[in-house]
């Protein structure tokens, strides 16, 4: 990306240039070149026409070969960084050599365009300047053999090379330029695909600032994911009051986390509608959606930096004694403490320096430290001991009891003492109660809970 | 510490190697192109002379003698031909050499990448390392393209004037180079703070490209957490540092050719007067004397060129070099320890043991602190604890991602430091804590441990995952592509793709790191019926927080604060009422009351 903008920079310069210095060169070293020696005009028109068609044949050609060379090196940072990422997968599973070959197989078509593109402009550019030397030598000769006719043409020999050279420099220019321009134009069309990505998501965000509160409405809701015909979500509706607990749970694949994306606002249902505080989503302000509804996302992403700068991210003025009121909720105070530098302590590339519990709770941290009037919590404490969820949970109802929370879970104990559990499945939701009416009602329900009683007849 | 001169000859002299006859061949090249552009000016004067001539023998006699005249023009459009192909072949002969080379400087960065130990990206960002892949790279790219004819061409210019000069007039040659000390200081100076820049801007494309890399990854916790402002203020100050260090590499090289041009009237100027004075003491004839002097005016201009050219040759190079040192800086760290005559190993015969394990991540802070495991072949050993316990820890020493501090761990009694480490990988499979998939289609990523395995084995896998249903409702099935930010997958979907991917290669040690955390209870009960095929007869460890999946492990050991607390069956540990029996009951009270 930083690669795309700057050559769409390069290319903002050169138009700059392009419009000021290349026309006027040319056309004024064409002008006195033609006032020196009028009978040469053909000349110089043919070294015109056929620079011209070779620097636009090759433009042509270029732009082809930067499409796709521009591919080719996306290919190659895609390999590099994915094993980078995943460097413990491809070491136990020995793969080390195979990702090599694949990386190896990217990089020499990278390899081979590009010595592609190298040859072209080994040939265009050499090839111009023989073009206007031979332009030279011939129109030397030409006078020279009609110099007895027109003696006066002696005088202007040298000047009339310049203005050869001239003419030359100012075509070549262009045809870089317009080289460049498609590479550029390459890169713009990739800027604009990531720039078109938005536009079906509308923010209002000249609409007013509200403090919302925790009610929840889905309408009818259903949403498919963009490229799929087939539906993630079928005409959902359901309704959570400010400071209500609901519980999610359901197969996996059934939905809960883009359940979980929607409320945030990560996507827009195809149709129905999902109220926060009483207002449709795509009418707030995004300030207001962000102020209201923190969602703790399944897979934790921390930024590398330090754990303050993690939860300052999320709210700039957050004190010490703030993040301290979150991370004891999160239960992750208990480890924080243990650093010697607590808040300001290091978080590595991919958090890589926590356990998966850890980095679970410094999210849920993150979730709280904006005091959100709901929370979404996607299997968020799904690599916590039972203790500590147990915990968690224990803050939540506790402290931030007028909070409203959704809490996604696979364990049934994550989520029984919810106001209300919804069990999804296959997109819909198929149950919708107490746990105590689920367990004595819902298939579904029962299922799942079957899956997880406790084998005490077993041990 | 090496100096950038040193690192730069050791790295360009390692990649230049292989191609001598391309290098001379295109010295070759260069020097015709370079003669043809010296000769042309000088055949157009000769040109113009004889066409003199020939005017005035018109204007006599009335005869006209063009031939030396078209011989003339003729060899004018002869040399250039020929110079216009020396340069096409010399473009051409160092472009290929350029992407050839730089291609393998990619591969073997890649191939060293694979190298280095698992603790090196725990630490680095993604972000840089990739920056020497690509801007790094791209500019030492550029400089092979370039330098080599720039400087080559420019030092024969100015090897051509200096000639011309003191062949001329020794004396009035002293004079014209007298300032050049004063030049290189100059220029020296400029440059220096403009490749100071041009390093700055170079770190912070890195930093830049680091931080645009980190937020997509994590696109969807900025969005929710409601960050594209800050995240947007991170990208424009990161931005701006790069302008900033640009912008001031722009003015520093800007502010080159003014100075150089200011410095060339002072030399014309110096020139001039040393001339007149040196004509008027009446070393020289009047006349002579001037002459001489208008002469030294043009070689003095035609001297400073050169210096200019070369100068920014030299600015190139820099960038070159200092991508050279970013990329060799990757090429000294430390490869992962194999031992050169490591055991091979086929199969795990008697067991695996850990004795007395200590191990730390960072110095002065341990984690573990003497972990005892004897795990015979054919057993199943649950590890569990609260977070942070340092259960994956022990994991990451059973693959040797680190090796223990002290103590050790053997495989057969062997100690896995003396196993060939492709080998014990080989034996050992894991499914990770985080399930990262690769670029590719479904298929290649099941049969990632065996790229060979045919397409019965990845169904199996997959089937035996409790996957394969799901895949199969994909309209491209097993060759839906996907990347890892782009699956198609749920989480627990990605898990058990993950799991599907170890069960392929039918390893012999077995670790499964919170491997179903995501994944319903109804799968997971079906998952783990397969799964006790699978792990049979082999040795197994299981790393859960649902205690209901390793309730049948033949031993349980429960890890606090990187020390085993207690150890036993599952029926043994309820009995003793500790620590486990409280987990476990704290992990379903009502469930379990109401079963
Ligand atoms: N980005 C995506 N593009 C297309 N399909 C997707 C995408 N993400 C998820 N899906 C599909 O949508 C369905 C619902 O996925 P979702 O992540 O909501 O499931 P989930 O209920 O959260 O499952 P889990 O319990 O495994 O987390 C799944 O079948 C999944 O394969
Ligand atoms: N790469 C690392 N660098 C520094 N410290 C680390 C690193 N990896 C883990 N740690 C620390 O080591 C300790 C043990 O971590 P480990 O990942 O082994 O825990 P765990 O028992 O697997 O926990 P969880 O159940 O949460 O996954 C933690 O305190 C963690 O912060
Ligand atoms: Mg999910
Ligand atoms: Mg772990």
């Amino acid at each position: 990306m930083t690669n795309d903008i700057n050559q769409v920079q390069m290319l903002v310069m050169s138009i700059l240039q392009i419009v000021l210095r290349v026309p006027i060169t040319f056309a004024g070293a064409l002008a006195l070149a033609l006032l020196a020696i009028p009978d040469l005009w053909w000349l110089l028109l043919a070294m015109i026409v056929v620079i011209g068609a070779l620097g636009a044949f090759m433009t042509v050609k270029m732009g082809g070969y930067f499409g796709k060379i521009q591919h080719y090196i996306d290919e190659v940072n895609t390999i590099a960084r994915e094993n980078m990422m995943g460097v413990r997968v491809v070491k136990s599973f020995n793969q080390e050599n195979a990702q090599m070959a694949k990386f190896n197989h990217a990089s020499g078509l990278m390899e081979t365009l590009s010595i592609k593109i190298g040859y072209a402009f080994a040939v265009m550019v050499p090839g111009f300047f023989m073009i206007a030397n031979v332009v030279v030598g011939v129109a030397v000769l030409l006078i020279g053999n009609q110099i007895t006719s027109h003696p006066a043409y002696l005088a202007v020999i040298s000047s009339f090379v310049g203005y050869v050279l001239q003419i030359l420099y100012a075509l070549m220019n262009a045809a870089f330029i317009a080289t460049g321009a498609t590479r550029a134009f390459v890169s713009l069309g990739r800027i604009g695909e990531v720039l078109r990505h938005a536009p079906s998501m509308l923010f209002p965000n000249r609409a007013p600032v509200l403090n919302l509160d925790g009610g929840i409405e889905l309408r009818n809701v259903t949403f498919t994911y963009p490229g799929d015909d087939e539906p993630v979500l079928k005409n959902i509706s359901f309704k959570v009051q400010p400071g209500e607990m609901l519980g999610i749970v359901g197969a996996t694949g059934s939905g809960k986390s883009t359940l979980a994306q929607l409320l945030g606002r990560l996507f827009d249902p195809d149709t129905g509608a999902i109220l926060v505080g009483g207002h449709d989503l795509r009418e707030l302000n995004p300030r207001s959606i962000r102020k209201a509804v923190a969602v703790v996302l399944q897979r934790s992403t921390l930024f590398s930096g330090t754990i303050a700068s993690n939860l300052r991210q999320v709210r700039p003025d957050a004190t010490v004694a703030d993040m301290e009121w979150a991370a004891k909720i999160a239960q992750a105070a208990e480890f924080i403490d243990q650093l010697p530098e607590r808040f300001d302590a290091p978080v590595d590339e991919r958090a890589a320096n926590f356990s998966g519990g850890q980095k679970q709770r410094l999210s849920i941290t993150r979730g709280l430290i904006g005091q959100p009037a709901v929370l979404v919590l996607d299997d968020a404490t799904s690599a916590l001991d039972a203790r500590s969820e147990k915990r968690v949970q224990e803050a939540l109802a506790r402290d931030l009891g007028h909070m409203t929370t959704v809490i996604i879970a696979e364990k049934i104990s994550s989520v029984m003492h919810a106001d209300r559990i919804l069990v999804m499945d296959h997109g819909r939701v198929v149950g919708n109660g107490t746990h105590a009416e689920l367990a004595a009602t819902n298939r579904v329900y029962q299922t799942i809970l079957d899956s997880q009683r406790n084998t005490e007849e077993v041990g | 510490m090496q100096s950038d001169f040193q690192i730069a000859r050791h790295y360009f002299g390692h990649y230049l190697k292989p191609y001598p006859w391309q290098l001379i061949i295109s010295v070759l090249t260069v020097a015709i192109y370079c003669g043809a552009a010296v000769y042309t000016p000088i055949l157009l004067g000769h040109a113009v002379t004889q066409l003199t001539t020939v005017l005035a023998e018109f204007r006599a006699h009335q005869t006209v003698v063009m031939a030396p005249f078209i011989r003339t023009a003729a060899t004018m459009i002869t040399i250039n031909v020929v110079a216009g192909f020396a340069d096409c072949a010399t473009s051409a002969i160092l472009g290929w050499v350029a992407g050839v080379s730089t291609s393998r400087m990619r591969s073997e960065l890649f191939a060293k990448m694979q190298r280095i130990g698992v603790s090196y990206f725990d630490r680095t960002e993604d972000g840089d390392l990739l920056a020497r892949f690509t801007s790094d790279l791209d500019n030492i790219f550029n400089a092979m393209n370039q330098v080599f004819v720039n400087s080559f061409y420019w030092f024969g210019s100015l090897i051509g004037v200096l000639i011309m000069m003191f062949s001329s007039n020794v004396m009035m040659g002293v004079v014209t180079i007298i300032t050049t000390p004063l030049a290189v200081l100059v220029c020296w100076f400029v440059i220096t703070h403009a490749s100071r820049a041009v390093n700055e801007q170079q770190r912070a494309v890195g930093a830049l490209n680091g931080y645009i890399n980190e937020q997509i990854t994590g696109q969807k916790v900025i969005i929710t957490n409601g960050l594209q402002q800050p995240s947007i203020a991170g990208f424009t100050s990161r931005n701006a540092t790069v302008l900033q260090a640009a912008q001031r590499g722009q003015i520093w090289a800007g502010m080159l050719m003014p100075v150089m041009s200011g410095l060339m009237l002072l030399n014309t100027a110096i020139v001039i007067f040393f001339g007149s004075w040196y004509v008027l003491q009446g070393n020289m004839a009047l006349g002579t004397g001037l002459a001489v002097v208008a002469v030294f005016v043009q070689y003095a201009q035609q001297y400073y060129q050169p210096i200019i050219q070369l100068t920014s040759v030299y600015n190139i190079i820099q960038q070159a070099v200092t991508g050279a040192r970013r990329v060799s800086e990757v090429f000294a760290q430390p490869d992962e320890v194999r031992s050169t005559d490591g055991k091979v190993i086929d199969g795990v015969h008697h067991g695996v043991k850990l004795t007395d394990v200590h191990f730390g991540y960072l110095p002065g802070v341990e984690i573990l602190h003497g972990i005892n495991i004897d795990a015979p072949r054919g057993h199943m050993v649950a590890l569990v604890g609260p977070t942070g316990s340092g259960k994956t820890t022990v994991m990451n020493l059973l693959n040797r991602f680190y090796d223990v501090d002290t103590g050790s761990i053997t495989i057969d009694g062997t100690d896995i430091r003396a196993l060939e480490l492709t080998s014990l990988r080989n034996n050992v499979g894991i499914v990770l804590q985080d399930p990262q998939l690769f670029s590719g289609t479904i298929r290649d990523n099941i049969r990632f441990g065996d790229p060979d395995a045919g397409d019965a084995a990845v169904i199996n896998a997959a089937q035996q995952a409790r996957i394969h249903d799901y895949i199969m409702t994909l309209p491209d099935g097993y060759d839906t592509l996907i990347t890892d930010e782009q699956s198609v997958f749920s989480a627990g979907q990605k898990q058990l793709l993950s799991i599907a991917r170890t069960i392929l290669t039918d390893p012999p040690v077995l670790i499964m790191d919170e491997a179903t955390s995501n994944v319903d209870t109804v799968t997971e009960a079906q998952l783990q019926a397969a799964m006790n095929a699978v792990t049979r007869g082999r040795t197994s460890f299981l790393i859960a927080h649902r205690l209901r999946t390793i309730v049948h492990a033949d031993e349980i050991d429960v890890l606090r604060h990187g020390t085993i607390i207690e150890r036993g069956t599952h029926a043994e540990l309820m009995a003793a009422n500790g620590f486990y029996a409280q987990l476990y009951r704290d992990q379903m009270p009502e469930l379990a009351t109401n079963a």
